[in-house]
């Protein structure tokens, strides 16, 4: 009775979708997978597939050992269930080669959930990737050379739940953190033991809503430090070192993100989500956003600098699972598309536009563009800092060695740009902004003509929430709710203005509170950590596409591709678009699907 | 009942015989003074009603005011509410914390009161619901008319529509006071432009499912914007004609507990039978509504989702009702006279399932949530 009722049927899943830098094409032959499709049970249980990327330093005699010869220096590794792979990753040039896994490992009475590589102390032939499991545990491998193996918290005397996530500690070549469904973090060196007992803590620190504390032993044993956050057993979901490695983001299900400067420890920020918990969490790529997704559907940006919620992307059917920027689309300007209003256009090229893709447990990706007179509304009237396109090679998940092509003007034909970011930038975005002058005015004319325009493009491939928005749009009871936006502002500047300056006040309140009252959310609504609905804009998505049958639990950016996980195990690749436009690098997508089953 | 077994046997080789187990898991300091698990016999095929009953005595509202009710009215003729009162009564008064408690008087009073219950077949929990909070309405009314008697007998009778429609001018009963919310239709005629908005009251809201949704997703859903048109025309008093327009139901006022019915029972008329849509639809342990009117009293009043009535099986007359609800911090299972502490990670097993492939799942069916300030 395989019944097919007919609401909510499978829309069809998108293999390409359109946004104005050009069509993204799914590499069907560069789907990574466990090698053995047979047996493959899709959807049950929490199979929170996870995806980690590294690029090895190139090795001394060309391809490292264990790439087959075919060049590639990345690699990527994946859980499913109770198994974990590594692959040479080759990217979107050449298929997956599913029969030689750099390494696998199959559990027992456990499940991977979380991993990360090393990329401070990796070699042409040799990378730590420490892997997080679901009884509590942590692993620590070498994929590559395969004689490392070492296990922290093996006797679950440190905790006995699911590590949520794990991570190096940006620059370190010994320190990770893993996060864990009880509410806690840990901070780990790899050279020290876990001791045979349980750890004894005393109190280092305390702060709003969190403590931290150490060891009480002779000799340094891990966990270095315990951080315990939020609401008593409420789980972290994800955290986030920022771009520079100052600070760290925290999601919790609790529904607070916390941002704490990792160093000195203390609370600097936080936001509360408008209901549910958060539930993923990633810095801005010159450290001045947050943004976090979570059980309210809702994509919140959250301003580093004003300590505030700025803006909500609505689009999602459900849960966000995973938020990333794309780094390599940042700035956007569109001197070609508006020819007709050339006053404007030196205006609009200074708008400051972040790049923003979100995948939900509603098998979509949604792409937005956040751009600055969003984020900062035009009564503030401050400078849009712009990012240096030069400098250092800014490395996404602190991956150096990414290679950032210096093709990126050709395509500005289409309206993006490729753009290597200063990893360097300062984070509170006070600075550099300030350091700017004000020549920045937004634009309305030429900013409604892209959106104009942009509708269109739209409206061929409509889906469903798009037009749906766009038909409540258009229906018109005098809504006294703020208007929906696609993309850039309309201005509004009545209501922008009492919404900021309501902020503003508010700001001082919240930040004082120091009781556990401010940790109550129905103290928090209208302030800046959690403004109303109608205080806050609201963002649609640029697209909003369909891309797997399962809940997608991963993306990642990458300067030619991103790539995208959903629960069944499927790891995809999608190609950014073509470079040139006569299609010369298009001939992949004609072949069919290879099965790669031996 | 097939679907049930592993689950049934599942619990029973937790807990043996020994029914304190569920103490041990709570733990003895950790138990709650004054609150008592009890689960609830079922007398062939009354899961729907226990699943509901245990649901509805975990929304604290109404089970103080049912209480109170008790408290009030020592001797009155034998009513529903009266069984249920007393049912309440009994579970709250027990001496032992946990145990199992046969509902008999209410079941037998409930057989008496609707026909459609009085049989062993398996029955819809939401219509039961729904059944449950009308009639209860009713007999306050009925009762509030003869003491005061200044209305008609028969007021109440006509006034409250199967529909769970109220009149307004009538001053709310306090099962008004928790369950009911306020939905204002606003329709645009196509022609003149006019809109009009046209108030009704409701007990629930009933819900669309999607696949791979959240019941936010639904709710928004619920408030999107139709077109009247084609056999379906609005009668617009302006024109004075039947015209084509657009109409859209957003939430006025909001209720002190909003139960949400997801309508996972759909008739397919090639099969000539409902048939049950297990979609996944995830549901947060908080929630706003994001489908409020412009004059809506109270927009961000946040919710707490405090029980859930899960329907375990099939289809609409197979398979069996549990419940969880959520008690003091920690949430427990209610399936019939068995009760059982969960994790609250728990809960996603009740989400649904996101392929077809199965025939049977166990999926949220009732949602509760309660108005956090209702709560403190």
């Amino acid at each position: 009775m395989a019944v097919q009722p007919d609401s909510g049927g499978k829309d069809d899943v998108k293999t390409q979708f359109v946004t104005r830098e050009g069509t993204y094409r799914l590499m069907t032959l560069s789907e990574y997978s466990r090698p053995n499709r047979v047996g493959y049970t899709s959807g049950s249980g929490s199979s929170h597939v996870r995806v980690s990327l590294v690029s090895l330093p190139p090795g001394p005699g060309g391809g490292p050992p264990g790439s087959d010869g075919q060049g590639s220096d990345d690699r990527i590794c994946f859980n499913h269930g109770k198994e974990l792979y590594v692959y040479v990753y080759r990217g979107v040039k050449k298929a997956a080669d599913l029969t030689k896994p750099v390494d696998k490992k199959m559990y027992k009475g456990t499940n991977p959930t979380c991993h990360d590589f090393n990329t401070v102390t990796m070699t042409a032939d040799s990378v730590s990737l420490v892997i997080g499991f679901s009884t509590g545990q942590i692993q620590l491998i070498d994929p590559i050379k395969k004689e490392l193996s070492k296990l922290y918290n093996e006797e679950r005397l440190i905790d006995k739940t699911r590590v949520t996530c794990i991570k190096w500690v940006p620059g370190s070549s010994n320190l990770f953190i893993t996060a864990h469904a009880s509410g806690q973090l840990y901070v780990y060196n790899e050279e020290l033991t876990c001791g045979t007992t349980a750890p004894h803590y005393q109190l280092f620190k305390q702060g709003d809503g969190y403590s931290i504390h150490t060891c009480r032993t002779k000799s340094t044993r891990n966990p270095l430090y315990r951080w315990v956050i939020g609401a008593e057993g409420s789980c972290i979901n994800e955290f986030a070192f920022s771009p520079c490695g100052t600070n760290l983001a925290v999601a919790s299900q609790d529904g607070f993100l916390r941002v704490f400067h990792y160093d000195t420890m203390e609370l600097i920020g936080r936001a509360r989500s408008y209901f549910g918990g958060f539930l993923c969490v990633c810095w801005s790529p010159d450290g001045k956003y947050v943004v976090v997704g979570g059980e309210d559907d809702l994509v919140t940006v959250w301003c580093f600098s004003e300590r505030k919620v700025v803006a909500r992307g609505q689009g999602h059917r459900s849960w966000v699972s995973v938020v990333a920027f794309d780094p390599y689309v940042v700035s956007f300007t569109d001197p070609e598309s508006d020819e007709g209003v050339e006053d404007d256009r030196q205006k609009s090229e200074s708008v400051q536009c972040y790049r923003l893709g979100s995948v939900s447990q509603d098998t979509q990706l949604c792409l937005w563009d956040l751009t600055e007179d969003v984020l900062r509304p035009p009564v503030r009237a401050r400078a849009s800092a712009h990012l240096s396109p030069n400098s250092q090679t800014f490395s996404p998940n602190g991956v150096p060695g990414m290679k950032v092509p210096a093709k990126g003007t050709k395509s500005n034909k289409i309206g993006h740009k490729h753009a290597e970011l200063s990893g360097q930038n300062n984070p509170s975005g006070e600075s550099s902004g300030a350091k700017q002058p004000a020549k920045t005015k937004v634009n309305n004319v030429s900013t409604l003509n892209i959106s104009v325009g942009k509708a269109k493009e739209e409206s061929s491939g409509s889906l469903g929430v798009n037009s749906l928005t766009q038909r409540l749009a258009g229906f018109s009871f005098g809504d006294r709710r703020s208007e929906h936006r696609r993309n850039f502002s309309l201005s509004k500047p009545a209501e922008q203005k009492s919404s900021a300056s309501n902020t503003v006040a508010l700001r001082g309140k919240s930040a004082g509170a120091t009781t556990n009252d401010s940790f109550d959310p129905l103290k928090l609504i209208g302030t800046a950590s959690c403004p109303r609905f109608d205080e806050c804009p609201v963002l649609e998505p640029l697209v909003c596409k369909k891309v797997a049958h399962e809940r997608l639990t991963a993306l990642l950016f990458r300067s030619e591709y991103f790539v995208t996980a959903c629960a069944d195990g499927c790891v995809n690749t999608w190609a950014r678009p073509a470079r040139s436009l006569n299609g010369e690098s298009r001939p992949l997508r004609r072949f069919e699907k290879i099965d790669l089953v031996d | 009942m097939s679907i049930c077994q592993d689950l049934g046997l599942n619990f029973q080789q937790r807990m043996g015989a020994n029914i304190s187990q569920l103490e041990r898991d709570i733990g003895s300091e950790q138990f709650p003074p004054n609150e008592h698990y009890f689960g609830l016999v079922n007398f062939g095929n009354t899961c729907y009603s226990n699943s509901v009953l245990q649901a509805l005595y975990f929304c604290r509202p109404f089970r103080e005011k049912v209480l109170e009710y008790k408290a009030k009215n020592k001797r009155t003729k034998e009513t529903l509410l009266t069984c249920l009162a007393d049912l309440f009564y009994s579970i709250a008064t027990q001496k032992k914390k946990v145990g199992s408690i046969a509902p008999k008087k209410f079941i037998a009073r409930l057989r008496k009161e609707k026909e459609e219950f009085d049989n062993y077949m398996q029955q819809d929990a939401h219509e039961f619901l729904n059944f449950l909070i009308n009639h209860i309405n009713e007999i306050i009314l009925a009762e509030r008319n003869q003491s005061t008697l200044k209305l008609q007998k028969n007021t109440s009778g006509e006034n409250v529509t199967c529909n769970g429609t109220v009149p307004q001018s009538a001053e709310p009963t306090w099962v008004h006071e928790i369950f009911q919310g306020t939905l204002t239709s606003e329709t645009r005629c196509l022609n003149c432009e006019t809109v009009s908005s046209k108030d009704e009251h409701f007990f629930d809201l009933q819900v669309d499912v999607g696949q791979n949704t959240s019941i936010t997703h639904c709710l928004k859903c619920f408030s999107d914007t139709e077109t009247l048109c084609n056999d379906n025309k609005f009668k617009c008093d302006n024109c004075s004609s039947y015209q084509e327009a657009q109409k859209r139901m957003r939430v006025k006022k909001l209720p002190l507990i909003l139960a949400l019915h997801l309508k996972r029972f759909k008739y397919m008329e090639q099969y000539n039978r409902h048939i049950k849509v297990s979609h996944r639809v995830v549901f947060p342990l908080e929630l706003r509504l994001f489908n409020t009117s412009d004059d809506a009293v109270n927009p961000d009043r946040l919710y707490d989702l405090v029980a859930v009535v899960v329907h375990c099986g099939s289809g609409p007359n197979r398979g069996h009702y549990i419940s969880i609800v959520k008690s003091h911090g920690f949430w427990l299972l209610f399936d019939d006279d068995m009760v059982d502490k969960i994790d609250a990670s728990a809960i996603e097993d009740f989400y649904g399932l996101t392929s077809d492939i199965q025939k049977s799942s166990e999926t949220g069916y009732i949602l509760f949530y309660q108005s956090r300030d209702a709560s403190c």
